[in-house]
Parts: C-alpha cells; sequence; structure tokens
C-alpha cells in the first residue's frame, strides 16, 4: 500500500487539517448526543421494567403523558432539533475561526 | 369506508386548493421574472426549510403516521423518531460537504466521485427503484382519499386519483407552473392542525395546543377502556423498533430526492442552517400525528366500536380521515383535511418522478447511451420516462402490498442500504473506489429484498434483515464490504482524492 500516497487522503478517522478536526470532534459529539437519546432511552425503558412489566418511567404523567410517551413522541423530535442547531453553531465559529487564523497568515 | 356517496363540499375544497397551487404558481413566476429577476428566487434559511419541509411531507407522513400509531401504539412511535433522527445524520454527516461538492442528484454524484460509468447505473437504477416503491405509497393514499371523496371502490379510486395526479403534474409542466413551497409547506400544516384543533375542542380536551391537549386523552383511554396506547413494545420488541428507526434514519439520509434538495441554497451555511428549520417544520406535523390515532381510538372506544386486528389493519391508513369524520367535524373542514392528503401526496410524488426520470433521461440515456442528445430529445425522453413510471406505479398500486408508511419504509431501506454507504464512504473516506462501490451496493439491493426471498427457508433472516427494517444489519454489512473490496483493489485516481481533499474538506471561507 506504499504507493497509494498519502498526499490527499480523506479519512474519517484520521482527520488532517484543523478544520477537518474540529468537524470531526463536532460530528462524534453530536452523534452521541443522538445515539444516547434515541436508542439509549429504550434499553432504559426495557431494562428498568418490573417484575409486572411497567417500568417507573411509565407512572408518572409529563404534560399529561405518561413520561416515556412524552420522551419519546415529543422530546426526542425537539431534542434532535436542538443538536441540529448546536452543530450549526459549533461550525459556524469552527469556519469564523479558521478564517480569521488564515486571515492572520496573510498579515 | 364509513360512509358512501360523492362528497360535494370536501369535493370542491380539494378542486379549489389544487387549482390554487397552479395560480400562485403562474403568479409567482410571473413575478420573479419581472420584478426579482434571479435573485427573487431565494428565499431565506425559513424559505429553504419549508420548502425541505413541504418535498418531504408526504401521504406516508400526513395519513400513515397515526395509522400506524392507532395499530401498534407507542411501537410505531419508531416512525416518527426514524424520519426526524434522520435529519441529524444528513447534517451531521452529508449536508455541508455535498453541497461543496456540488452534485445534483445522487447517480451524479455517485458516477462522479467514483469515476464510474457502471456505478452511475446502478445508483440510476436503485434512485428509480425507490421512486417507484415510495410512489406506491403515495398512491394508495391518493386513491384512498378519492375512494371516499366520489363514494366509488379503492381499485376505481386510485385509477381516478392517479389520473388527476398526472394532469396536475403535466399542466403544471406546461405552464412552467413554480412551486411556491413556503405556501405548500403552510397549506399543510393548516390543513393538517386545524381540524386536530377543532377535534379536540369538540371532545372536550385542551385545543389551543392538541399537541399537548391528547395527552388526558391517552390517560383516560387506558382508565375508561383499559386501552393502553402508550404500552412501550407491544407492537413488536426493543430490536424490532431500533432496526426499524435505524433503517428509517440511514433511508432519511440517503433517499436521492431529499439529497438533492440542497442546491436550492446558495451557500453552505444555509444549507446547514435550512435543515434545523426544515426540521422544525417537519416535528410540527409529527407532534400531531400521534394525536388523530388517540382521538380515533377514543371516539371508536366511546361509541363501542371495538376491532378485530386484521379489520383495525384493514383501516389504519384511513384513520385521520375516520377521526375527522366519526368526530363530526363540519364538511368543510374534512375537506381541508382531503386536500391536504392529496397535496402531500401530489407535491411528493412530483419530486419523486421528476428524481425518477432524471435518472432515465440524464444519467442513463444521456450520460451512457447518447451522449450527443439535444436538450428537447432529453425532454421528450424524461415525459415518456414520467409516464412510464407513473403507469408502473399505479399497476402496483392497485393491489398495495402494505400500509403507506410500510411501503414507504422498504423505500428507505432500500437507500439506507445502499446510497447512505456510497454517499457516506464517498465523503470520509478517498479510499473508497468503484469497484467496492458497485459491490456493496448491488449487496445492499441484494439485502433489503432478502426477507421476502428466503425468509421461508432461512428464519434468521426473517429477524436480522426484516423488509421494512433491514439496513440495521444491512448498512453496516455494505460498509464492510466497500471497505474491503477497495483495499484490495486499485485506489481511485489522484484527481478525484484532491477534489475531496481540498475542495470538499479543505479550508472553509
Amino acid at each position: 500500500m506504499e504507493n497509494r500516497g498519502t498526499k490527499y487522503d480523506v479519512n474519517l478517522l484520521r482527520p488532517k487539517s484543523g478544520y477537518m478536526k474540529g468537524e470531526v470532534s463536532a460530528m462524534l459529539f453530536i452523534l452521541t448526543l443522538w445515539g444516547i437519546a434515541s436508542f439509549g432511552f429504550q434499553f432504559c425503558l426495557m431494562l428498568s421494567a418490573g417484575p409486572s412489566g411497567k417500568s417507573w418511567l411509565e407512572s408518572f404523567t409529563f404534560f399529561n403523558l405518561p413520561f416515556h410517551f412524552w420522551f419519546t413522541a415529543q422530546m426526542l423530535p425537539l431534542w434532535f432539533i436542538i443538536i441540529c442547531a448546536l452543530f450549526n453553531i459549533f461550525i459556524d465559529r469552527l469556519v469564523f475561526k479558521e478564517s480569521r487564523r488564515r486571515e492572520g497568515y496573510h498579515d | 369506508m364509513i360512509d358512501s356517496g360523492q362528497k360535494i363540499v370536501p369535493l370542491m375544497i380539494v378542486a379549489g386548493i389544487l387549482l390554487l397551487f397552479v395560480f400562485a404558481g403562474l403568479l409567482y413566476k410571473t413575478r420573479e421574472g419581472s420584478e426579482y429577476g434571479l435573485s427573487g428566487r431565494y428565499t431565506g434559511r425559513i424559505g429553504g426549510g419549508a420548502a425541505i419541509a413541504s418535498n418531504w411531507m408526504s401521504a406516508a407522513s400526513f395519513l400513515g403516521i397515526a395509522g400506524l400509531i392507532y395499530l401498534y401504539g407507542y411501537s410505531a412511535l419508531a416512525y416518527v423518531i426514524g424520519w426526524t433522527g434522520g435529519y441529524v445524520l444528513l447534517l451531521v454527516l452529508l449536508a455541508g460537504q455535498l453541497r461543496r461538492f456540488g452534485k445534483f442528484t445522487a447517480p451524479d454524484f455517485i458516477g462522479e466521485r467514483y469515476e464510474s460509468p457502471a456505478a452511475r447505473l446502478i445508483s440510476a437504477l436503485i434512485s428509480i427503484m425507490i421512486t417507484l416503491i415510495y410512489s406506491i405509497a403515495q398512491f394508495k393514499g391518493v386513491g384512498l382519499i378519492f375512494a371516499w371523496l366520489l363514494g366509488i371502490d379503492y381499485s376505481k379510486g386510485v385509477i381516478v386519483g392517479a389520473v388527476v395526479l398526472m394532469a396536475y403534474i403535466m399542466i403544471s409542466g406546461e405552464l412552467g407552473v413554480a412551486r411556491s413551497q413556503k405556501l405548500q409547506y403552510f397549506v399543510l400544516i393548516v390543513t393538517f392542525i386545524l381540524p386536530l384543533m377543532f377535534l379536540a375542542y369538540r371532545l372536550g380536551y385542551f385545543w389551543i395546543l392538541p399537541q399537548f391537549g391528547y395527552g388526558k386523552a391517552v390517560t383516560d383511554l387506558a382508565s375508561e377502556f383499559k386501552v393502553d396506547i402508550a404500552a412501550p413494545f407491544s407492537g413488536f420488541g426493543l430490536f424490532h423498533w431500533t432496526a426499524l428507526c435505524f433503517t428509517l434514519m440511514f433511508g432519511t439520509a440517503g433517499l436521492p430526492h431529499v439529497l438533492s434538495r440542497f442546491y436550492t441554497v446558495p451557500n453552505v451555511r444555509d444549507a446547514r442552517w435550512s435543515v434545523v428549520w426544515g426540521l422544525f417544520f417537519i416535528a410540527l406535523i409529527y407532534w400531531s400525528a400521534p394525536a388523530y390515532a388517540v382521538f380515533g381510538k377514543l371516539i371508536e372506544a366511546r361509541a363501542g366500536m371495538f376491532f378485530s386486528p386484521a379489520v383495525a389493519h384493514e383501516m389504519a391508513d384511513t384513520v385521520v380521515l375516520r377521526t375527522a369524520l366519526l368526530g363530526g367535524l363540519p364538511p368543510w373542514l374534512i375537506g381541508m383535511l382531503a386536500a391536504g392528503a392529496v397535496s402531500a401526496a401530489f407535491f411528493t410524488v412530483a419530486g419523486l418522478l421528476m428524481t425518477g426520470a432524471a435518472s432515465i433521461s440524464y444519467d442513463i440515456y444521456y450520460r451512457l447511451i447518447n451522449p450527443q442528445a439535444s436538450e428537447t430529445r432529453r425532454m421528450s425522453i424524461a415525459k415518456g420516462a414520467t409516464l412510464v413510471l407513473a403507469f408502473l406505479v399505479l399497476l402496483a398500486a392497485l393491489n398495495p402490498p402494505g400500509l403507506i408508511a410500510e411501503i414507504a419504509a422498504v423505500a428507505f431501506a432500500l437507500a439506507g442500504n445502499t446510497i447512505f454507504p456510497a454517499f457516506l464512504l464517498g465523503i470520509w473516506w478517498s479510499g473508497t473506489n468503484r469497484q467496492g462501490v458497485i459491490t456493496g451496493m448491488l449487496v445492499g439491493i441484494a439485502i433489503t429484498f432478502i426477507q421476502p426471498l428466503a425468509g421461508g427457508f432461512i428464519p434468521l433472516v426473517n429477524t436480522l434483515f426484516p423488509l421494512t427494517a433491514s439496513a440495521l444489519c444491512g448498512a453496516p454489512i455494505v460498509i464492510a464490504l466497500m471497505i474491503l473490496v477497495s483495499r484490495f483493489t486499485t485506489p481511485p485516481s489522484e484527481e478525484i482524492r484532491r477534489f475531496l481533499a481540498e475542495e470538499v474538506h479543505g479550508e472553509q471561507q
């Protein structure tokens, strides 16, 4: 694999430029928030089910809905919107910082 | 359904709203030409978001989700999560880079990125298959509504609906009607939520925000009738739930007509922010859809109607309309609901057929068969292709293979098993080559359809690769295969790797 030449390699697992490094860490952070909320909660719901088959997460209501139903049906879509906005804010700042840094070089 | 005969007022409202779109489109077109020029097309991040949402909203969102929640309760929320959470993947993994890559369709991206006519052909065929499958779901929705409006049976309804739909697409195309997507979204959201507010009011729940009001109905159903819609995983278990959710998410990030949306916004930053707005507009519908299912169940229970699972399954796709009828909504409001469902299906089919026809006329005919073809020749091929595709969809929709949202989910599974891995690796690993992507996409197609083919004699297949939820196990296999094959064959040219490194992932301004 020596002749492949690594000059123009793009690899998610080995980001090179400063910008791409920032971008990849933002990605991983957001994807973690995404995964824990969407799938982690369902696993908790499953695992916390008592002998009666009911979880304590079902036992109280929130916004009139049983809590687990509210969380999945209403909180998760809202959560996705929030983390998408977070990602954009982070990338906007990253782009801004990068362009400031480059302008510094040109001076 | 529940009543027969023609519905004059709802019929007039459906016709009126479709005409409104044609006239508004014409008005938009002339204004655009004279006053605003080219810059008039761009409507900002919120407008971009409305465009994403109206492009996305289909009969599956409008009718399908409520139907599934009516049937499966909590389990069906996998569709809500899958169809919103997918946008996180799309934004974080692909949106910005795709915008910078600058290719307009899925086959175009795959053809250019992997420098291979064969890969372009396969992805064009996949694109066409997705168009067909997804459109079958939409045609079913259109058929159900038209059958009800005209008081005829489903098969006649779907034929009438298809004729009206094709006439609408052809007339809009011939007149050059601009798609005013903000207006489309506005009509969809009003026609979905206004009847819901009215229903909540009638039933005595908090009607100003029925999205919160229906919570009380869930607890009432459980205490009065022992019907527990919120019982977790009663429809299907946690594994299937997760598999379905993942599949819909991967599919969202790989559907060709969704990916194409990122080119209507002029810069990367606005493309990213319009996804957030789009997701918000989509969530507004998905926050409301369960309410239709819950109110429907409650009205039925109070009237003493309890159906066997087979009958309930038969009716699930009409739950939204049934609930409105049983809830005693005035005809004009039911007409608006029907008009919203019809327009959601119409716009989605229009977008899908356009993508499918472009795959045939541009990616297959122009790029692979006849590179000398003139613009007019390509246009007539595209028109012919639209008609042929619509006819094939109609044939399949006469005898629909499942519920609206389930049929749509198969299209998502196909996209998640083929296009999504090809885009993901194409953007994020420069070592992916044409042999890898071709092998991966072919295996992805096989995995998508393995359950109906082999499920009968290999039981494990039914668990791991269910037809609507094959991408949880399928997509990682495809990705691994793409990497493996790429490792052992010649790497892509330096030219494309440099383009990826410098243009797509390079310094940003």
